[in-house]
């Protein structure tokens, strides 16, 4: 319980602590230069509660989600510290995370180089929204990136190298990393170090057409040996493409992964597919505040896969639901849950959610949030 | 309670004008409320068309010209840099300002709650380290654009003064027709 408090206590010192910068004038004067001469220090907060109703064998009641903290470090025009870091209500307590932890140097747009810890960048949930429920339409992820997927390695430590394509009218996106891949625990990244010796590696891509504005679209490609913990060592490839529309009149997101495992010890590779359908429609005028919604999702588990098949991961479910943007960082979210998991019965569940952002707690003159 | 027929013809009278009194005036709310208050209008203070939107730069830069998508890129924060790889910083009018509202509906297509969760997306997704900066005047504005280098911004085209460049979008200028930011 005290980690979580001295977080908390530690980004409300970085909120309100003083930024001295040449840029931080709110009057006419001019600024002599355009970068600070000390490194800026910015914060956000996300978080939510939900009330949970199900007639599955599961937790229900109120459950405090994540509360997850950024803060974004710039020590000069090209040097950047992104941090995130949550805490997770658990039975026991809560849990301290480092979601994510990164360093980059951006050359120019098209090359910009980091070190860290990641969301992998598999489909588009999971770099778009993750640890932001207030960002997702939703209350919950689509269960193939859901909290500690076992499907989808979320979280990727290592290095990257991204940056645009030369590309006006397609703006084209590449995305490039190496590193540890899964951990002893597949559910986790290789923090400590890569625990089989053969880093895993990853290509993205995405386009964000100019003629299709609010249109993006990706594929992308993972490679690693997976070796669990006294378990079975496989080959794993993913791949994945998605479509997002982000304009909210109408929002459409749908991606599809399909998951390769082949046994480090001989046998027929096996492959499991997950994907996901989400619509949204922001209504209009008075109404504008409510966002109807629907998803349907399935993931489906090859036979005999040596990793995937021992854990019950098969799905089929069903959501609609409603979110209420009662202010600019907040919103009230009611959804209705109909899902079946692979050796179960079908199952129906209700969800309401509150969930908010503090935007850039050190605000001022970056913050899009003010005045 | 008294009934209507006790009452007597002159109070009658009395009520009826106030009656009529109450229903006039709630004719005149419910035509005002219905008389669409155009955009411009709203905008401009009721002075006619909405003005042009300058986009400038700081007087030293090189550029002179940039397609509408690239401008839109620049704003989406989409491309961070010049073409010299100096780093673009981004000025933005705080609310309520009418080249605020002509920029969020032409390049950004957003209106000032989607324009939020953008940027909080963006610093969400480790894309930037930052939102635009603020500016809470055109002066302001125009001075921060003629000290900072790399520095652009947007400002009705009457507020522009000497110490910064005027970009031609898709090679017109605010005066030209056809320019794309009115």
């Amino acid at each position: 319980m005290r980690k979580p408090l001295a977080v908390a206590i530690a980004f409300t010192c970085l909120a309100f602590a003083p930024r001295a910068h040449a840029q931080d004038t709110t009057s006419t004067q001019p600024a002599p230069q355009a970068m600070p001469a000390m490194p800026v220090v910015r914060a956000m907060l996300f978080g939510d509660a939900t009330y949970l109703a199900t007639d599955r064998k599961i937790p229900a009641g109120f459950q405090l989600g994540q509360m997850v903290g950024h803060v974004i470090v710039s020590f000069n025009d090209r040097l950047n510290y992104f941090g995130e870091f949550s805490a997770t209500a658990q039975p026991t307590g809560y849990a301290f995370e480092v979601e994510r932890s990164i360093l980059r140097y951006d050359f120019s747009d098209a090359v910009k180089v980091s070190v860290g810890r990641y969301h992998t960048p598999v489909g588009y949930w999971n770099t778009a929204f993750h640890h932001g429920t207030w960002l997702q339409t939703t209350v919950s992820r689509p269960e193939m990136i859901k909290f500690g997927s076992q499907l989808i390695p979320t979280h990727f430590v290592g290095a990257f190298a991204e940056g645009n394509l030369p590309s006006e009218q397609l703006g084209l996106q590449y995305m490039a990393g190496v590193g540890n891949g899964r951990g002893s625990v597949i559910s986790r990244a290789g923090d400590a170090g890569d625990v089989n010796g053969n880093r895993a590696w990853t290509l993205a891509l995405s386009a964000r057409p100019a003629a299709l504005f609010g249109m993006q679209v990706g594929a992308d490609y993972y490679h690693d040996r997976v070796s669990e913990t006294a378990g079975p060592q496989a080959t794993e490839r993913i791949s994945s493409a998605y479509v997002a529309w982000q304009r909210e009149r109408p929002e459409f997101i749908a991606e599809y992964a399909m998951i390769d495992h082949t046994p480090a010890t001989g046998g027929a590779t096996t492959h499991n597919h997950a994907g996901y359908v989400q619509l949204a429609y922001r209504l209009t005028g008075a109404a504008r505040q409510w966002k109807p919604y629907v998803r349907a999702e399935r993931t489906t588990i090859g036979r005999g896969d040596v990793i995937f098949a021992p854990l019950d991961l098969g799905y089929d479910g069903g959501i609609a639901g409603v979110r209420y943007d009662f202010t600019s960082f907040a919103a009230l979210k009611a959804e209705y849950r109909r899902e079946r998991f692979e050796t179960h019965d079908w199952s129906n569940g209700a969800y309401v959610q509150a969930s908010f952002t503090v935007p850039d707690l050190g605000g001022g003159d970056h913050n899009p949030a003010q005045p | 309670m008294r009934s209507w027929k006790n009452v007597s013809g002159r109070a009658r009278e009395v009520i009826a004008q106030r009656c009529g009194t109450l229903v006039r005036l709630l004719l005149c709310c419910a035509c005002l409320l219905s008389v669409p208050v155009s955009h411009s209008d709203a905008q401009s203070g009721g002075s006619g068309a909405r003005q042009a939107v300058a986009i400038v730069v700081n007087p030293h830069s090189t550029v002179s010209n940039l397609s509408f998508e690239e401008l839109r890129r620049i704003f989406l924060g989409q491309q961070q840099f010049w073409a010299d790889r100096s780093k673009i910083t981004l000025l933005v009018r705080a609310p309520v300002a009418p080249e605020r509202a002509v920029v969020l509906d032409q390049i950004y297509r957003m209106d000032e709650d989607q324009f939020r969760q953008y940027w909080i997306g963006k610093m969400f997704r480790a894309e930037i380290a930052g939102g635009p900066k603020i500016v809470y005047s055109s002066d302001m504005a125009m001075n921060l654009v003629g000290a900072i280098p790399g520095s652009i911004a947007f400002v009705l085209a009457s507020a522009v003064t000497p110490n910064t460049k005027v970009l031609r979008i898709d090679g017109k200028l605010p005066s030209d027709a056809g320019y794309p930011l009115k």
